[in-house]
């Protein structure tokens, strides 16, 4: 589903966001991606959204070889792929219905069956009667759970996370992994960046660990439970 | 692509630009006071050549066939006799498609005498020194044509033996064409100029549009929306902005006409003219709305090709 075959990242202040990383992800996998601030985490993710290009090396995402599609094809990539962030991402003047129907109206899917869909995402993040409420109205873990209802909205294959626990405390955050860990057990793959190495142990998912720009640990899930490498 | 792949992306696109159509809509209505200064400006900007527009036509439909403004006054040699004046009217009549009216020398002398007030001195002569007159006015033609009528029947007349003078007054007419040419060129001028300035507007505004909805443009980015897509609702906002706008230039126009056709009605009036100021017909008013329309687009479209652009280059979208 996806996979990286040697990819190096470098920008053009010369700093070496990615080196050499390979890996491959299997459709329906759960993989959680961690490593120091700067490990690279954002810029793999970045990849995978075709915001970035790789210098050297190759991304495929649903088989598609990224380094060889053009920037224009990027929205119907990203189509593809369900994206929380970190600081959410939320339209402050749209309601929370208009933000979560999004994908579906770039769809250009029917009113009746955006509302539908809508209404069972925020059923499924808990968020039901809060359609009408505004960003501003919301705590962060709301908006957050906003923010994951949007990515999967329109049923993505493939669920990326860049940090999304970070400003959540820790029992929201382990909430928010068992929501992730309930949208794979659906088929969906997910691949979550995150630093807070402790909740990602607890998940008993593979893990990638990157450091200074390379892949330094490759830990399948069975391993996760044994004391840390 | 089978058919119902076809259609299926058509309804799509369909639906996408409702969604478009609607919210642009919306985000207008949402910053009325912005948008209310915005329609203003391109309202004035277009009432301007149109309230020329207008003037030149209502001149234009003017009534230039009046009897006395076309009018040529034939004087006839001393020793015509009135068998000629009258066979040389009803020629007039009847081939030229002109009228003619005989002033006998009689009646051409008791209406000096009325006008000019010097009754008894013109007693003092023995005979009647006036000849037989004609006052040939030329058959109905559309006002542009009057000046070639006139200049035929002016040309025929003086090629006629009995003869002696045509005399026609037409150095006003001519400065009224004149004028109405150099309003018409105006028109045209102006109409430019304005369309520039609609467009101006409007690529500023969306210009602004777009910087301050950086954000939303960012996110829609990301969740996967196409540069169409995100195009749309500013192409959209630039539609309903000369839209509106030609509303207004038209409600603006419509309120100086108020207040204006009364006294130009009583002023045409004193000058024998039976003028009623033209207004705007519905074709003319969907032309005026829809051009609107079209400029705010255009601008719009301008605006958003280069900004959107410019956003992209300095990745600012999909920042994570």
């Amino acid at each position: 589903m996806i996979t990286f075959e040697h990819v190096t990242k470098r920008y053009q202040s010369g700093s070496i966001a990615l080196q050499d990383v390979s890996f491959h992800l299997d459709p329906g996998e759960m993989t959680f991606l961690t490593g120091h601030s700067g490990a690279g985490k954002s810029t793999l993710l970045r990849l995978v959204l075709m915001l970035e290009k790789a210098t050297r090396g190759q991304v495929f995402v649903n088989s598609k070889n990224l380094s060889k599609t053009s920037s224009s094809q990027a929205p119907s990539v990203r189509r593809g792929i369900g994206m929380i962030f970190q600081n959410h991402k939320l339209l402050s003047e749209k309601t929370v219905f208009d933000n979560v129907s999004l994908p579906l109206i770039i769809a250009g899917e029917r009113y009746p069956d955006i509302r539908k869909k809508v209404r069972a995402a925020l059923d499924k993040v808990g968020l039901s009667g809060k359609e009408k409420s505004w960003p501003m109205q919301l705590s962060g873990g709301e908006q957050q759970r906003v923010g994951i209802a949007r990515a999967i909205v329109g049923m993505p294959p493939i669920l990326l996370a860049d940090e999304p626990t970070g400003n959540l405390d820790p029992e929201l955050s382990r909430g928010l992994f068992g929501l992730f860990r309930q949208l794979n057990e659906r088929g969906v793959t997910v691949l979550v960046a995150s630093h807070d190495l402790a909740l990602v142990r607890s998940m008993c998912q593979r893990v990638l660990v990157l450091s200074q720009g390379r892949l330094v640990d490759d830990i399948p899930g069975a391993d996760i439970a044994r004391p840390a490498r | 692509m089978s058919i119902v792949s076809l259609r299926k992306r058509s309804r799509a696109w369909g639906r996408r630009q409702l969604y478009s159509f609607f919210s642009s809509l919306g985000t207008l209505l949402n910053h009325r006071v912005g948008t209310l200064m915005t329609v203003l400006v391109l309202g004035i900007a277009m009432a301007l050549p149109l309230g020329l527009y207008m003037a030149v036509s209502n001149l234009r439909a003017l009534d230039l066939q009046q009897e006395e403004w076309g009018a040529i006054t034939v004087f006839l040699r001393s020793e015509a006799a009135e068998e000629q004046a009258v066979s040389l009217a009803r020629l007039i009549n009847q081939d030229l498609q002109a009228s003619a009216e005989t002033i006998s020398p009689e009646q051409g002398m008791e209406q000096f005498r009325e006008a000019s007030g010097f009754g008894q001195a013109l007693e003092l002569f023995d005979d009647n020194p006036l000849p037989w007159v004609l006052l040939v006015t030329p058959g109905p033609t559309d006002g542009s044509d009057l000046e070639e009528a006139v200049a035929d029947l002016e040309a025929w007349l003086q090629n006629r033996a009995e003869v002696e003078l045509v005399q026609v007054d037409f150095k006003w007419l001519q400065r009224l064409s004149g004028l109405l040419r150099l309003g018409e060129a105006l028109v045209s001028v102006l109409t430019a100029v304005f369309s520039l300035a609609v467009i101006v507007v409007v690529a500023n505004t969306i210009r602004m549009d777009v910087a301050s909805r950086s954000e939303e443009i960012q996110v829609l980015s990301l969740v996967g929306a196409g540069n169409s897509f995100i195009r749309q609702p500013f192409l959209y906002s630039g539609f309903w902005y000369g839209f509106l706008g030609a509303w207004v230039a038209l409600a603006l126009f419509n309120l100086c006409l108020y207040y204006l056709r009364q006294p130009l009605e009583q002023l045409l009036d004193a000058y024998g003219n039976r003028f009623v100021v033209q207004n705007l017909d519905g074709s003319a008013v969907f032309l005026i709305v829809f051009t609107g329309g079209v400029l705010g687009f255009f601008g719009a479209w301008l605006s958003v090709q280069r900004h959107l652009r410019q956003i992209s280059d300095n990745d600012m979208l999909g920042r994570l």
